[in-house]
C-alpha cells in the first residue's frame, strides 16, 4: 500500500467524566491515525464512546469532561492542549468541523437559513457579508438546494428534515474543513433521504478532498462509504482495519457479535442474532477484556488480563487474545462467514442499501 | 388572510368583554340586595325621621341608578295640569280625585303600586331587566358629542356647526357650537399633544362614594389641591384661575360669575388639580417599577445563566427564594424599614406629595422586588434552555466563540416567551397594587375595586371590571402580536390556514 499522509494523529487519548464526585473513564486509550483524503468509519453501541472520542478533536467535550491522558496531533499542534475559544479559532469550524445527528434541531429556529451559513463564513474568512451572502448561495447549490438564491432568506421551518440536513452540510463544509466529522448523519433521517444524504457528503468528499469520519452504529452506511473501519468498546478501539478486512475477516469476537445481529443478515423464521448482555460501567475500573462478560468465546485470561492489539495485516489489528498463538483456534459464527456475498446483495441493484452512483 | 385573522380575533375580545360584564352586571345587580346601596349614605339616616321622604328617596336613587322604573303623583300631575295652577295643588294633595286614574294607568302598564306610609299617597315602581340593563349599558358606553346636544326648545338660536379654530393658548382645535364641548379636539404642550372630548366613554354613575360623578372621572381626573395658574380666556384676558380652558362643557344657566369670565354658555370647565389622578398615580408607579424590574431582572437573569451555579447564579436564586417564600407584606415592611432608617426616605406618599422623586422610591422598589425575582428566575430558565440546545452545541461546533453565541442564537431565542408579557404588563400597571399602596397611603387605584365592593358602589365594580378586561385582552393581544415579530415560526392566522 502506498504511503499516505497522515492528517491527524490521536495517540493514548484517555476521556473521564466527572458526574457527582464519581468520575466515568469514557474513553480508555485510544489511538487513532487519520489518513489525508480517507472516509474512516467508527461504529459501536450506545455508549462505547465514539461521539466523546471525535468530540476530542474540536475541544466540544461537556464542561464536566476532561482528556486526562494522551495527545491529538493535529497540523503540528496539540488539540487537547487548547483551552480558550481564542485558541480554537480556526481550527474548530474551519479546519474541523462536525455535523450531527438532528437536522431538526440542529438550526436556530428563528434565524434565517442564510444568516446561519454566512456567520460561519464571514466569521472563518474575513469577508465582506455580500461575498459571504455569494459563497453561501454556492454551497446550498452544492448541497442540492434548489433556488438556493430565494431560499437563503427562509427559516429553518420552511426546510424538510433532509433539506436542512444539507443546510447543516453546507453550514459544515462553507469554510471547506480539511477534516469533517459526520456524528450520526442520517439517524434521524427517514431511509430515501439517508441514502440521499450519505450519497451527498461522497460527492462532495471527491470534489473538495476533505477526510471524513462517520460515527454511526449502521453497518450498512459503514459499508457503503468506509475506506477503514474503527470498531469501538467500552470505550476503547477493539479493531481496526480496512472495510473489506472488518466486514470478511473480523477477527474480535465482538465483531463478530455486532455482525452477527445485522437484522439483514436475519433468516426467515429464525430468531434474529443479538448480544446477549449489556455494555461495562465505564464508572469501575476494567480488569481484562471488557467484552468478556459477554463474549461466548472468552478465555480464562480475558478475564485477568487486557489483550495487546495483534497485527493481522499492515492495515488489520484486533485487541482479543484469540490471536494469540497460544490460544484454541476458533470459528467465527455461521451467520457472517459469507458476508461478501451477502453485502453485495444487499448494496447492489435492488437491495436495501444500493445507493445510486 | 391574517386581517381575516386580527378580525375574528377582536370579534372574540368584544364577546369575551359581553361576557364578563353580563356576568358581573348579574352578580352585582341581582345577587346583592339592593337596600345595601344605602349602607353608608347619609342623606338616608338625616330622613330616618320621615318614612315618606325616606322611601321616595329610595326610589328616586334606584330610578338614577337604573334598578326600577318609577313614578309617584307629583310627576303624573305635571303631566296633566300647567305648572302654577290650583289644579296641580289639588292633585297633588293625597287623596285627590287623580289617585284612582295614577293606580289604573300604571297598573295596566305593569308596575307595582304602594302606598306612602304617613299620606298615603300612591307610587308606581317596576323592575327593570337585568338584560334590558346590561344592552343599555353597552348603548350608552360610547358618547359621541354631536351638535344637537344643546337643548333645541330651551337654545333655539344656538348655531349648531362643527369648525377649525383656535384654542385660547394658541393651538389647532375643532370647535363645535351646540355640542356638549367647545374643543372636540385640539392640540396643546402637554403630553400627548394632541387631545379631544370628541368620543367619551361613559361607564356610569358612582353612588354612593364620590357621588354625582361620572365613574370614569372618578379615577381618570386629577386629585388634590386646586392648580390655579395664570390662565388664557377665550375673550384673551388673563387671569389666576384652576379652569382648564380647553375642557369647557355646556351649561344651561350661567351666574354672574360665569359671565364675567366667558361670553358663551361653554362655562362649566374642569379644574385643575395637583396631582395625577388616580390612574395616573398607579400607571407612574407601575411603570417604574416595571422599568426596575426589566432592567434589572433580565441582565441578572442573563448574568445567573452564563455563570450557572457559580457565586452570581447562587446569590440571585437566594434572592429569588426570598421573594418568593417571605409573605409580601412581609419584605415590604422589611425594606421599608431600611429605606427610612438608613436613607431617610419617607414612608408614606403624602409626606412629600407627588412631585417630590423621593416619595417614589419606596413603593417603586417594593412594587419592583417580586417583579425583579420572577423575572430573573425565568431570564434564567429560558435562558438555561436554550443553552443546552442543539443549535447552540452546532454554532459551536462552527467555531463562534462564547458572546457570539449568547448574542446571535441564545438570548433572542431566550428572550420571545418574555417578551411576549410586556404588553400585559405594561397595561397591567394601571389596575394598581392594592398592598404597596396601602402600605405607602398612595391614592391610586389599587384600593378602588375592594373599596367599590365595600361600599356598594356598584357602577364602580362593573366600569372596573370592564376596564381590567379590556386591559388584558388588549394586552394579551398585543403579546401575541410582538411575538410574532421576533419569532417567526409564529403567524397569526385562523387555524384552517395555519401551518
Amino acid at each position: 500500500m502506498e504511503e499516505k499522509k497522515i492528517i491527524l494523529s490521536a495517540k493514548d487519548i484517555e476521556v473521564k467524566f466527572r458526574v457527582r464526585d464519581n468520575y466515568l473513564n469514557a474513553i480508555r486509550g485510544v489511538s487513532l491515525d487519520l489518513y489525508d483524503g480517507e472516509t474512516f468509519a467508527i461504529v459501536g453501541e450506545s455508549g462505547s464512546g465514539k461521539s466523546v472520542f471525535t468530540k476530542t478533536f474540536t475541544g466540544m467535550l461537556e464542561s464536566n469532561g476532561k482528556v486526562t491522558n494522551g495527545s491529538v496531533m493535529y497540523d503540528g499542534k496539540d488539540l487537547t492542549k487548547l483551552e480558550s475559544d481564542k485558541d480554537w479559532e480556526g481550527i474548530r469550524g474551519a479546519k474541523i468541523a462536525t455535523i450531527f445527528q438532528d437536522p431538526m434541531t440542529s438550526l436556530n429556529p428563528i434565524r434565517t437559513i442564510g444568516s446561519q451559513i454566512t456567520e460561519v463564513i464571514i466569521k472563518h474568512q474575513k469577508v465582506s457579508a455580500e461575498e459571504a451572502k455569494k459563497q453561501a448561495v454556492d454551497i446550498m447549490d452544492r448541497v442540492g438546494i434548489i433556488d438556493a438564491a430565494k431560499r437563503f432568506d427562509e427559516y429553518p421551518f420552511q426546510y424538510s428534515g433532509g433539506m436542512r440536513q444539507r443546510i447543516v452540510i453546507a453550514i459544515a463544509l462553507s469554510c471547506r474543513p480539511e477534516i469533517l466529522i459526520c456524528d450520526e448523519p442520517t439517524t434521524a433521517l427517514d431511509v430515501t433521504i439517508q441514502a440521499q444524504i450519505i450519497d451527498l457528503i461522497k460527492d462532495l468528499q471527491k470534489e473538495l478532498k476533505f477526510t471524513t469520519v462517520y460515527i454511526t452504529h449502521d453497518l450498512g452506511v459503514v459499508a457503503n462509504v468506509a475506506d477503514r473501519v474503527g470498531v469501538m468498546y467500552g470505550g476503547q478501539i477493539i479493531e481496526i482495519g480496512t472495510v473489506e478486512e472488518i466486514f470478511y475477516e473480523p477477527a474480535h469476537p465482538y465483531t463478530w457479535a455486532l455482525l452477527s445481529s445485522l437484522p439483514q443478515l436475519g433468516v426467515k423464521g429464525q430468531e434474529l442474532n443479538y448480544i446477549t448482555g449489556t455494555p461495562p460501567s465505564l464508572y469501575n475500573v476494567i480488569k481484562g477484556d471488557a467484552f468478556a462478560p459477554r463474549n461466548k468465546y472468552a478465555l480464562k485470561i480475558d478475564f485477568e488480563e487486557e489483550p495487546p492489539f495483534f497485527k493481522i495485516s499492515d492495515t488489520h489489528y484486533a485487541k482479543t487474545w484469540l490471536l494469540d498463538p497460544r490460544a484454541p483456534k476458533v470459528e467465527k459464527p455461521e451467520a457472517i462467514r459469507n458476508l461478501h456475498e451477502k453485502i453485495s446483495a444487499m448494496t447492489s441493484k435492488g437491495g436495501a442499501y444500493y445507493v445510486e452512483q | 388572510m391574517e386581517r381575516g385573522y386580527y378580525w375574528k380575533r377582536i370579534v372574540r375580545s368584544v364577546i369575551s368583554i359581553l361576557l364578563v360584564i353580563s356576568i358581573v352586571f348579574v352578580l352585582v345587580y341581582s345577587l346583592v340586595p339592593r337596600e345595601r346601596i344605602f349602607n353608608s349614605d347619609d342623606t338616608l339616616v338625616k330622613l330616618g325621621g320621615k318614612p315618606d321622604e325616606k322611601l321616595q328617596y329610595q326610589m328616586r336613587t334606584w330610578q338614577r341608578l337604573g334598578y326600577i322604573d318609577y313614578e309617584n303623583m307629583s310627576s303624573y300631575c305635571s303631566t296633566l295640569y300647567e305648572a302654577g295652577t290650583d289644579e296641580i295643588a289639588a292633585c297633588n294633595l293625597s287623596g285627590a280625585k287623580e289617585e284612582k286614574d295614577f293606580v289604573e294607568k300604571y297598573e295596566s302598564l305593569g308596575y307595582d303600586i304602594t302606598y306612602l306610609p304617613l299620606s298615603k299617597s300612591p307610587i308606581a315602581s317596576k323592575d327593570r331587566p337585568i338584560a334590558k340593563r346590561i344592552v343599555e349599558w353597552f348603548i350608552q358606553l360610547i358618547h359621541i358629542d354631536s351638535p344637537n346636544y344643546v337643548d333645541e326648545e330651551m337654545f333655539p338660536d344656538v348655531e349648531r356647526k362643527i369648525y377649525f379654530g383656535k384654542t385660547p393658548t394658541g393651538g389647532l382645535a375643532i370647535k363645535c357650537s351646540g355640542c356638549e364641548y367647545k374643543y372636540l379636539a385640539y392640540t396643546d404642550t402637554s403630553f400627548p399633544f394632541i387631545h379631544q372630548n370628541w368620543i367619551s366613554l361613559y361607564l356610569g354613575q358612582s353612588y354612593p362614594t364620590f357621588d354625582s360623578l361620572q365613574v370614569l372621572n372618578v379615577i381618570s381626573d386629577s386629585q388634590g389641591q386646586e392648580k390655579r395658574v395664570d390662565t388664557v380666556f377665550e375673550d384673551g384676558h388673563v387671569e389666576t384661575s384652576s379652569y382648564k380652558m380647553t375642557a369647557c362643557k355646556w351649561k344651561n344657566s350661567l351666574d354672574k360669575l360665569d359671565k364675567n369670565k366667558f361670553q358663551d354658555n361653554y362655562a362649566n370647565c374642569t379644574t385643575i388639580k395637583k396631582d395625577p389622578s388616580m390612574m395616573g398615580i398607579s400607571f407612574i408607579m407601575g411603570i417604574i417599577a416595571l422599568v426596575l424590574a426589566y432592567g434589572i431582572g433580565l441582565p441578572v437573569g442573563l448574568l445567573m445563566a452564563r455563570s450557572k451555579s457559580g457565586l452570581a447564579d447562587k446569590l440571585g436564586m437566594l434572592y429569588i427564594i426570598f421573594i418568593i417564600s417571605v409573605p409580601s407584606l412581609a419584605y415590604i415592611y422589611f425594606f421599608k424599614y431600611l429605606g427610612s432608617t438608613f436613607f431617610h426616605l419617607p414612608t408614606a406618599f403624602p409626606t412629600y406629595g407627588v412631585s417630590d422623586i423621593r416619595s417614589w422610591v419606596l413603593p417603586c422598589v417594593s412594587l419592583a422586588l417580586p417583579s425583579i425575582a420572577s423575572l430573573m428566575l425565568w431570564t434564567r430558565r429560558y435562558m438555561v434552555d436554550q443553552m443546552n440546545s442543539d443549535y447552540v452545541k452546532f454554532a459551536k461546533a462552527k467555531g463562534l466563540n462564547q458572546s457570539e453565541i449568547y448574542k446571535k442564537h441564545i438570548f433572542r431565542n431566550a428572550i420571545i416567551p418574555i417578551a411576549q408579557g410586556i404588553p400585559s404588563s405594561l397595561a397591567g400597571c394601571i389596575t394598581g397594587a392594592i398592598i404597596t399602596e396601602s402600605v405607602y397611603s398612595v391614592g391610586g387605584m389599587g384600593k378602588m375595586l375592594p373599596d367599590a365592593i365595600n361600599s356598594y358602589n356598584n357602577a364602580m365594580i362593573i366600569a372596573l371590571a370592564f376596564l381590567y378586561t379590556t386591559i388584558s385582552i388588549i394586552g394579551v393581544f398585543l403579546g401575541d402580536i410582538i411575538i410574532t415579530w421576533i419569532d417567526p415560526r409564529i403567524s397569526l392566522a385562523n387555524k384552517e390556514e395555519g401551518r
